[in-house]
């Protein structure tokens, strides 16, 4: 690992003002699960770290019924799991931290942290750039070792998949995030902060370099049952194959309407809507649900090692809506 | 369920201990050899104390230097045998120059004297004893030393030729093609057991780290780059200890087996729970996943290949 300078600011006024302009010129230290890993690869190289661990008005859950489920960038996976009001109104939220495998991780990794963690794709982390090229700017990943990449919005040039645990239980519970600059505070849907990038040089989500996240707040989510399921080959810590979170308005054992969300499968946490259109209306079935996960994977495309990543999505799908319609936890 | 069955050699490596009985009564035995994990120095220190009626932890063992007398390298499941047998004849020596030292001061034959439970004493009369320290002191300023070989191919104290079966349960999801192993039964020779825990816990760690090469481990080159892609604990994946099933381990005992002397137990049951595992998927799934690792993606090719499931 590089030598580096290291800030800690108390305000998020402060923690603006000390980053830069450019990506990976300075670096934003929360738990630094993700951070470390790459500044040891030597994929990241920051001159400075802004550890924006002490800024106090970014930590904390707060839970009104009426408003909703307000979560501060710095709360842990841990925290963020057993809280009671997370785990009780929004189960898709806790059953996605609790998928994060390991103790250390979830009490170290931040709910920013793991909405702008990097992807694993492992040409990316093997120093090969994040759309993996080769020098004539050919995928190495098309014809390469992709196993593990992405069979939805892979036409190019991005393959690798988005790692984010909580972003697909998030955007079904219809978040937003906040997030501060220069310029003052903004808020947007998180649905429109992930982004698949172009050209190399660009990141995968909407931050600009010398902006934080904040807060994520989410609806009330009464009416609403949720879930995610993940898939996993191993207990041991391992990123999933392929996840889904689903949230489904009910009346009764009707769905009124309902957002379907996959990890791991595309370069952004991808909204089903396919699935949210078959699934208005219905009530649901193991057939409902089954028919939700094909819905899902329209459009998806196998690259040359990863066909099976289609079988493991829909699976996904019909696992959630069903947990969520049972309300297990 | 699945099951499969291995052999292997085993027999001892050449080695030679020396062992050093002091004034003070501490002693050491000195190899060129070394302890991978698998408890080279247990069972040296066990063999040790066992000859020289002391406690384990009466001896010092001292591997891992090329000082020391030559003892062959750790492969082929070839170390217990070869330092078992060298500890045993050195120690036997040893003991025999002390008796020596010592037979004077109990006025007896040193040819007649034992050592048991820290006393030197006249064989058939503990009434005429020294403990293990006055024994010992009366070597005056000088240890006594002996060396013990053992000579690898003929030796008899240690052999070849051990057994076992092991039993695999799984349950596969036939939807995702994950495995998951609910239990490991395992049943295994090795000649004389010099110590029980350690037998088993070796074959536990076998077993643990099969489960890892059954489901998990695969080396990842890109052949573009010639690079390997997954040069890290992320992406080579092993087993954790959610993914360990309870291990049952039945060993083979009896004077049948002690009399065939000692026998490596290093790498004979890490031989069969991958076939074993791979057998259990076949029986549950009704089709052949014909390589490891049996991730999911090959699991669900399979049925794919085979229709479907029944």
């Amino acid at each position: 690992m590089r030598a580096f300078e290291y800030a800690s600011p108390t305000t998020k006024e402060q923690a603006a003002a000390l980053l830069g302009d450019k990506w990976d010129d300075i670096g934003i230290l929360a738990g630094g699960t993700d951070l470390l890993s790459l500044m040891k690869d030597d994929i990241s190289k920051p001159r400075r770290l802004v550890d924006i661990k002490g800024i106090k008005e970014m930590q904390g859950i707060r839970h009104a019924p009426a408003t909703g489920l307000r979560i501060g960038a710095l709360v842990t996976l841990q925290e963020l799991l057993e809280h009671a009001a997370v785990k009780k109104e929004y189960p898709a939220l806790a059953q996605a931290a609790t998928g994060v495998a390991s103790m250390q991780l979830r009490n170290a990794g931040t709910v920013g942290g793991d909405l702008c963690q990097r992807p694993r794709c492992w040409y990316f982390r093997n120093g090969n750039g994040l759309l993996a090229q080769d020098s004539s700017g050919k995928s190495l990943v098309v014809d390469g070792e992709n196993k593990y990449h992405a069979i939805l919005g892979n036409s190019g040039p991005a393959y690798f998949v988005n790692p984010s645990s909580l972003a697909p239980a998030l955007i079904a519970l219809g978040a937003r995030i906040k997030v501060y600059g220069p310029k003052g505070s903004r808020e947007v849907a998180l649905e429109q902060f992930f982004t698949t990038p172009q050209k190399d040089g660009e990141r995968e989500y909407l931050l600009k370099p010398n902006e934080i996240i904040t807060e994520i707040t989410v609806p009330a989510a009464s009416g609403v049952r949720s879930a995610t399921y993940a898939v996993h080959e191993r207990e041991a810590l391992d990123w999933p194959l392929a996840a889904a979170s689903v949230a489904l308005k009910m009346s009764g054992t009707k769905i009124t309407s309902a957002r379907v969300v996959l990890g791991q499968v595309a370069p952004i946490p991808w909204a089903a809507a396919e699935a949210d259109k078959l699934l208005a209306g219905k009530v649901v079935s193991e057939q409902v649900a089954k028919d939700a996960g094909a819905a899902a994977v329209t459009g998806a495309r196998a690259l040359s090692q990863n066909a099976y990543k289609i079988q493991l999505a829909k699976v996904a799908v019909k696992r959630a809506i069903l947990q969520a319609s049972e309300g297990r936890a | 369920m699945g099951l499969s069955i291995h052999t292997w050699g085993g027999r001892g490596h050449q080695s030679e201990n020396r062992t050093t009985i002091y004034p003070d009564g501490s002693v050491s035995c000195e190899l060129g050899s070394q302890d991978l994990g698998t408890g080279t120095r247990t069972v040296i220190a066990i063999v040790a104390a066992e000859t020289l009626g002391l406690p384990v932890e009466g001896i010092t063992v001292k591997i891992g230097d090329s000082k020391y007398p030559k003892s062959g390298g750790s492969g082929g499941s070839t170390t217990v045998g070869g330092v078992s047998a060298s500890t045993r004849r050195a120690s036997v020596d040893a003991l025999s120059l002390l008796f020596q030292k010592v037979a004077p001061a109990l006025g007896a034959d040193p040819a007649n004297l034992e050592a048991v439970g820290g006393r030197i004493q006249v064989k058939g009369d503990p009434g005429k004893s020294l403990t293990w320290k006055q024994a010992c002191a009366k070597l005056g300023v000088t240890p006594v030393v002996a060396t013990g070989k053992c000579i690898g191919g003929r030796d008899e104290l240690t052999n070849q030729g051990v057994g076992g079966v092991q039993m695999a349960e799984v349950t596969v999801d036939v939807e995702t093609g994950v495995v998951k192993v609910d239990k490991i039964v395992a049943v295994q020779d090795m000649g004389l057991v010099i110590d029980m825990t350690t037998a088993e816990s070796q074959i536990t760690g076998a077993i643990t780290m099969g489960i890892s090469y059954a489901l998990f481990e695969l080396k990842i080159m890109d052949e573009h780059l010639g690079r390997m892609m997954n040069p890290n604990m992320e992406f080579y994946k092993l087993a954790g200890i959610g993914d360990i099933p309870p291990i049952d381990v039945y060993i083979v005992t009896g004077s049948k087996q002690d009399d065939r002397g000692v026998i490596g137990l290093g790498e004979p049951p890490v031989i069969s729970p991958g076939a074993a595992i791979a057998n259990a998927v076949t029986n549950a799934i009704g089709v052949r996943v014909p390589s490891l690792p049996l991730t999911p993606d090959r699991i669900l090719a399979a049925l794919e290949k085979k229709g479907g499931l029944s």
